[in-house]
């Protein structure tokens, strides 16, 4: 057993960048817990291509394995988009705020004229 | 359509040449630059298609936070595309992402679009140009 880890937003976000491991854990949110086949089922790759996306999301703290008897099974961690989540709430915050005093710079420069 | 993460929309009652020239010209880009409460302390800034930006704000409370990039396209007075990473205490760049800003002419001033994508490299970004947004979008409403 590992202990809950913080994996950096670089690993997440790269973790999301490949359209096969976004569909595997879009899956797993939508579908819960599924097999290793389960999984593997939907696409045309092989097993160890499968493995190594789940050893990434997994590297990303995206998903998390057990083992119940002979099943391997694999569930989705939906916390881990929490700091992906922050990113991208602070990127829209700093922006917003820049174009508000874009707007105020032009305002104070551009004359004071009666709209028609 | 929403293909990709961060999208802003504003209208800003100035012509395109204007609001091109407050983005793109370093001494009126740090008129703005930043959060509210902030400014901009230091600044490095080439606009030139492949000239680096650096732009250290002090904000409200004190603090400094420095971010970098290099710009990719500068179109006069349509379009501008750069690349973004917070820098950390020693300077090493974070996640890098890349912005584009769109300015078009419309009533009232110009249309500004500013896209921020959040790919973590340029090589992913290329086999990943499309789609990235939406199925982020649905993986947090998935998740949420």
């Amino acid at each position: 057993m590992t202990a809950p880890r913080r994996p950096a937003l670089e690993t997440v976000f790269s973790a999301l960048g490949d359209p096969t491991r976004r569909a595997i854990v879009e899956r797993l949110l939508a579908r819960g817990e599924l097999s290793v086949g389960d999984i593997a089922a939907p696409f045309a790759i092989s097993m160890p291509a499968v493995s190594r996306h789940l050893r990434v999301l997994e590297d990303a703290g995206l998903i998390e394995r057990r083992v119940e008897r002979q099943w391997r099974l694999i569930r989705a961690r939906p916390e881990a988009l929490a700091p992906v989540e922050a990113w991208v709430t602070k990127q829209r915050a700093h922006w917003n705020a820049a174009l508000d005093r874009l707007e105020a710079v032009v305002a104070a420069e551009t004359p004071k004229r009666r709209k028609s | 359509m929403s293909d990709t993460e961060l999208r802003l929309e504003r209208l800003i009652p100035a012509p395109p040449q204007r609001v091109f020239a407050l983005w793109s010209e370093p001494e009126q880009l740090v008129k703005w630059w930043g959060p509210e409460g902030a400014d901009i302390p230091a600044h490095a800034i080439d606009p030139h298609p492949g000239g680096s930006w650096r732009t250290t704000m002090r904000t409200a409370d004190g603090k400094h936070h420095t971010v970098s990039g290099v710009y990719r396209a500068i179109e006069p007075p349509r379009r501008l595309v750069f690349t973004w990473a917070w820098e950390n205490e020693h300077g090493a760049r974070g996640h890098e992402t890349e912005v584009t800003v769109t300015f078009m002419s419309a009533p009232g001033g110009t249309r500004l679009v500013l896209v921020q994508k959040e790919f973590e490299s340029k090589e992913s970004r290329d086999r990943h140009s499309h789609g990235w947004g939406s199925s982020f979008n649905r993986l947090v409403r998935l998740a949420g």
